[in-house]
């Protein structure tokens, strides 16, 4: 995958690149909107991450006259900005995403690969979910694991759907209250944590080995080896 | 328009300042017509005054110089009688009789001597021997019989008896209810003029501050790019208006001054906030130990903590000079709240603590959907962290004048007298509170933000209660003054 990083900060750029290319991506880094116009013509690229905040030029008249010049990559829109843009929000709309700073690393990448999904042919949207010995029934809502049927609420199974699809992979609380519940919040208490905990309690039986895995100030992650 | 105008023209302004401003014009105009009536009576009476005066005296004078024989009688009574044609202020009568004077003469004795005018004179002589006549002093005198009393001058003969003259002050009070009735007519055609002019006038001075007061009602919170309506003349009220619109200037190019002043702020710190964050998150990837990891994670916790407080700080700040950028949509609160309890459930019940939602149904208002989500999220981390185990929280929603109402209550121990009197300030928590202080400031922000307002104290039972009302429609859309009165136009 190749991906256009367009940020001015120094320090972000740096160490976004190291990230972004652990996690798989051929990055190149333009740090104005003139370099960034010139390599996104010149390169192939798959995705876009754009800062809003450039030196030379507003991050989203470079996404419009990129769009004019015939790039169709999606862009994930950088902000420092507190309140979402209007404009922002039409890119939005037209398949783009945005992102304030300052972000957890697993939320962009995060983004990122949706972007990269919802780019792509859609394909047959499987019915059913595995990971290891946990497996999940959309159709008829039920997950089973090792054969045992889980207890789940209605919204305990949407979470561990979530996981699932993101398994292997950490997730934020950001994300889990975005993607789960809806809302881009904030609460300064444990309530994503109290219902991991319980899902976790369903999940992970006595003598089984435990899947959901907190990574302390990252968030979690469902095993999948 | 009329039927906005139509029922309280009694309460308004320009009715009151016409009425008392009539009021004050009505009654100094009697005033000086009491006194003009006065100085009028005055002088009719002095006139009679002297035509009496004078006549008694030249009917003394006849009366001596006539011989006292058979024809004295008849040359003074004739005398007398002319001298009643002579009357002034005289109306034309009807009557052949002159009812309007008398002559009368008394001997030494007292007794009636020789008498001109209506009737037999006796009536006229118990009433001058009522009365103690002043010699060359005319008087007023009652007479009964006649409706209205006499004017009465006397002079004493060389003999001992007396000539007595009385002209009637019928004629003198009938100029004088003619003056009254006139005036009278044209006072209160004045007055009711005067009122007229004067209630139109201020009612179209009045409506063009009404018409700017409305147009200034309009501009809301978010729309500080409109202006009040300004008019040709120079006036007081065009003065008004102008000031209106230059204080409109200043207002918006502070609150975008204090945008630029936000967003650069954020921006300087967010930058570097991310960089660190970054770091810290490979060094997180890269640390195997636990012992490594645990300083950098409590480092991310805290930044994420330090990130929380800078984006409610920044909302208070500019929700404080009414300058937060809504970008509204349909919100329905019955359904959000639903989620929220969904959410916060768990760590309610984990920590002893009931939640309950009292609501009508769906719910829908124009609204911030992301600020909504965080206030509301905001009253529910505040239960969540401040109440003790085994209480109850209950929500309670449903429309209440055009505005949504939202009230949460609990059964604990309610707000500390000492900070309930600030709980709306920036920076105030309770003693036990680990929070930054922003949470409830953060709540009156964005519900001041959207046209609400939040009240928060102690119910009777002595739990703590916050209510919040959010209008259902914005302000600045349908049903806003401005509205309606170009609609009428």
């Amino acid at each position: 995958m190749r991906l256009l990083l367009v940020e001015d900060e120094i320090e972000i750029q740096s160490f976004l690149r190291s990230s972004l290319a652990e996690a798989g991506y051929q990055v190149e880094a333009a740090g104005d909107g003139k370099t960034a116009e010139r390599l996104a013509i010149d390169g192939q690229f798959d995705i876009l991450i754009v800062d809003l905040g450039l030196p030379d030029q507003d991050g989203i008249t470079l996404i419009l006259r990129l769009r004019q010049l015939g790039v169709r990559a999606p862009v994930l829109i950088l902000s420092a900005r507190r309140s979402v843009d209007d404009r922002v929000r039409g890119l939005e709309q037209g398949g783009d995403d945005y992102l304030t700073k300052p972000f957890a690393l697993a939320e962009l990448l995060a983004r990122l690969r949706n972007l990269l999904k919802r780019n792509s042919p859609p394909g047959n949207e499987a019915t059913r979910l595995r990971v290891l010995d946990l497996e999940l029934d959309l159709l008829r809502r039920e997950a089973t694991r090792s054969g045992q049927v889980l207890q789940l609420t209605p919204q305990e199974f949407v979470l561990l759907e979530y996981l699932c699809r993101n398994a292997g992979r950490v997730v934020t609380r950001s994300m889990i209250l975005d993607q789960v519940w809806g809302m881009r919040i904030q609460p300064d208490t444990n309530v994503v944590d109290v219902h991991i905990y319980r899902l976790r309690g369903k999940v992970d039986g006595k003598g089984q080995q435990p899947l959901i895995r907190t990574l302390r100030g990252v968030g979690y992650v469902l095993k999948d080896r | 328009m009329s039927s906005k105008t139509a029922k309280p023209v009694m309460h308004s302004a320009a009715w009151r300042i016409s009425l008392w401003a009539t009021l004050a014009f009505a009654c100094g105009t009697m005033l000086v017509f009491v006194f003009l009536h006065r100085f009028v009576a005055d002088d009719i009476q002095r006139r009679s005054d002297a035509w009496l005066s004078g006549e008694v005296e030249v009917l003394g004078d006849v009366a001596e110089r006539t011989p006292k024989d058979a024809l004295y009688g008849r040359v003074v009574g004739e005398v007398a009688e002319l001298a009643g044609k002579e009357v002034p202020n005289k109306a034309l009568s009807d009557s052949s009789e002159n009812d309007s004077v008398f002559f009368l003469q008394t001997g030494k004795d007292g007794s009636l001597q020789l008498w001109v005018g209506a009737g037999n004179g006796e009536a006229n002589l118990t009433a001058i021997q009522a009365s103690r006549m002043l010699p060359d002093q005319p008087m007023d005198l009652h007479v009964s019989g006649f409706p209205t009393p006499f004017r009465v001058a006397s002079i004493r003969m060389d003999d001992g008896s007396r000539i007595y003259l009385g002209l009637s002050e019928r004629d003198e009070l009938r100029v004088l209810r003619s003056l009254r009735l006139r005036f009278f007519l044209l006072w209160l055609l004045i007055v009711l003029l005067g009122f007229g002019i004067v209630f139109f006038t201020t009612r179209r001075m009045l409506s063009h501050v009404r018409r700017i007061t409305e147009a200034a009602a309009g501009i809301g919170h978010s729309d500080l790019n409109s202006r009040v309506p300004t008019t040709q003349r120079n006036d007081e009220v065009a003065h008004l208006a102008l000031t209106l619109n230059r204080m409109l200037d200043r207002i918006e190019s502070s609150v975008h001054q204090l945008h630029t002043i936000t967003d650069s702020l954020a921006h300087d710190l967010r930058s570097p906030l991310t960089a660190i964050r970054g770091k810290l998150e490979m060094s997180l990837s890269a640390a195997t130990h636990g012992e490594q990891a645990e300083p950098i994670v409590s480092a991310i916790e805290e930044l994420d903590r330090l990130t929380d407080f800078l984006n409610k700080s920044l909302d208070v700040a500019e929700a404080k000079a009414d300058a937060l950028r809504l970008s509204r949509s349909e919100v329905d609160l019955d359904e959000l709240l639903r989620i929220m309890i969904d959410l916060y459930e768990p760590s309610m019940s984990e920590k002893g603590l009931q939640i309950r939602l009292q609501s009508g149904g769906p719910l829908r208002i124009e609204a911030d959907a992301a600020l909504i989500h965080r206030m509301i999220a905001n009253l529910f981390d505040n239960e969540l962290k401040h109440l003790p185990s085994a209480c109850t929280v209950t929500i309670r929603l449903r429309v209440e004048d055009g505005a949504a109402s939202l009230i949460l209550e609990d059964d604990g121990p309610g707000f500390d007298a000492e900070v309930c009197l600030h709980l709306f300030e920036r920076r105030v928590k309770g003693k036990e509170s680990n929070g930054h202080g922003l949470g409830l400031a953060f709540v009156d922000a964005v519900a001041r933000a959207h046209g609400g307002a939040v009240r928060a104290g102690n119910c009777e039972s002595g739990g703590a209660q916050i209510a919040v009302t959010l209008p259902v429609v914005s302000q600045g859309h349908a049903g806003s003054p401005a509205a309606v009165m170009h609609g009428a136009h």
